[in-house]
């Protein structure tokens, strides 16, 4: 079936377990830069998730390693960061995959269970 | 403590060049963490995880990938430290059979067969770092006269000294001692009495006595002095060749070369392994028992097989990098 072929995994299926929050920082980062404590308190308030210190540094670096994201003059001691154009493009192909995903399961559910 | 006292002192998880490079922006996000919620293991918990990943890849032993030239000249750096690991111990495994077989030879065929396969291991060890040092030879001869040759001197200082410990010291212990050749039959051994001998003191360090304070302080003063520097003068060395190996920048075409001898090394390494596993299990302990293995021996087999697997781990690490 067309609709359920294999999802490509795009530029964040290379990260492996820090895929969530490199998903995260990326959304959070799509409506403009934020630094650390910022991204923290906006991904808490859209996810319900609150990133601890050491995973989210660990995700920027990656994410900034790949060129997904860049990092801004300092503001006092923090740092802020921005969405890259390759980031954009990464973070749009990955949730639209991501989409692919939940639509084949909310239709299958749909099917099966009835409740999606 | 202050917030900025207990952000500093997470910070120290994490190897230099990252809290260069992150560390002041990290500590204001820890401040303001800590601010939020003064007390959190699963933070304390997280940062140290995540630091300690942030060494290893530095180390160019896992985590994040560095840049190429970076990953392949961390992980043979890192699987050179293994590899200077494992010949501790592997030495002070083989040295105590190869003199017992200058007294007699082995009794059982499984004795025979590992300490040949040992010898012939570490013969391949001694071609392979002859031919890894050529290239890096040549290269520190060149920027040893170029400008800025000020950051191979402390290295270089470091491991001339602690090899001339090593070197000054070990014939100096070894020829003190007559069961490690000093008697009338060294030429019947396996290997020259000699290396067999300079293999003992070097690794005289890798002892039960440790364990048994009463029986250690029994022992001259010299030896133990010997034994407590012999470990810093090997780490010294290893430290300092592979610093020097860092600082010279090597071009891609010599770690690729360097990455196929490491490869090389790792087989070699578990040819070895094989053979001392194979002594200490099916062995025993031959005439006069002269091979009988202990507790110490097996506690060797533990750390090569742990240098083994850190090398196996930096050599997945540097081989794809070191590719064209």
């Amino acid at each position: 079936m067309a609709d359920e072929a294999a999802v490509p995994a795009g530029a964040l299926g290379t990260f492996g377990r820090y895929a969530g929050p490199a998903t995260l920082i990326l959304s959070s980062l799509a409506d403009g830069a934020k630094h650390g404590y910022a991204l923290t308190k906006d991904i808490l308030s859209f996810a319900g998730m609150r990133l601890a210190p050491g995973t989210l540094y660990e995700a920027l670096t990656r994410l900034e390693a790949q060129g997904l994201i860049e990092p801004l003059p300092s503001e006092d001691r923090r740092r802020p960061y921005q969405l890259t154009p390759a980031g954009a493009a990464a973070l749009q192909a990955h949730l639209r995959a991501q989409r692919q995903i939940a639509e084949v399961g909310l239709r299958r559910l749909a099917g099966h269970w009835g409740t999606a | 403590m202050t917030a900025q006292a207990r952000a500093a002192r997470l910070l120290r998880w994490y190897p230099r060049g990252w809290r260069d490079r992150y560390g002041a922006e990290f500590t204001e996000l820890l401040i303001a963490d800590l601010a939020d919620q003064p007390r959190s293991w699963r933070r304390a918990a997280d940062v140290a995880r995540a630091g300690l990943l942030a060494r290893l890849s530095r180390a160019g032993l896992g985590g994040q990938p560095l840049g190429p030239a970076d990953q392949v000249t961390a992980s043979l750096a890192c699987l050179g430290g293994a590899l200077a690991v494992f010949l501790a111990f592997g030495t002070m495994v083989w040295s105590q059979l190869v003199i017992g077989w200058q007294w007699a030879p082995p009794g059982s065929r499984a004795t025979t067969v590992a300490v040949l396969v040992m010898s012939a291991a570490l013969g391949l060890f001694l071609i392979l770092a002859t031919l890894a040092a050529a290239p890096v030879g040549w290269y520190l001869a060149r920027a040893a006269a170029r400008p800025g040759a000020g950051r191979l001197a402390r290295p270089g200082t470091l491991a001339t000294f602690s090899a001339a410990v090593l070197i000054i010291g070990g014939r100096h212990v070894q020829n003190g001692w007559p069961g490690t050749g000093g008697h009338a039959w060294p030429h019947q051994g396996l290997v020259p009495g000699g290396a067999a001998a300079f293999g003992w003191a070097a690794t005289l360090w890798i002892s039960s006595y440790w364990a048994h304070p009463a029986a250690l302080l029994a022992l001259p003063a010299a030896q133990i002095a010997w034994m407590a520097v012999t470990p810093a003068a090997l780490a010294g060395l290893a430290a300092g060749l592979i610093m020097i190996v860092r600082r010279l920048g090597l071009p891609a075409r010599v770690l690729q070369y360097q990455a196929r001898l490491g490869a090389v090394a790792t087989a070699v390494m578990g040819a070895f392994l094989t053979g001392a596993a194979c002594w200490v299990l099916a062995g025993g302990p031959g005439p006069e028992n002269l091979f009988r293995p202990g507790a110490i021996d097996v506690l060797a087999l533990v750390m090569m097989a742990l240098a083994l697997a850190a090398s196996g781990q930096a050599l997945r690490r540097a081989w794809p990098a070191a590719q064209p």
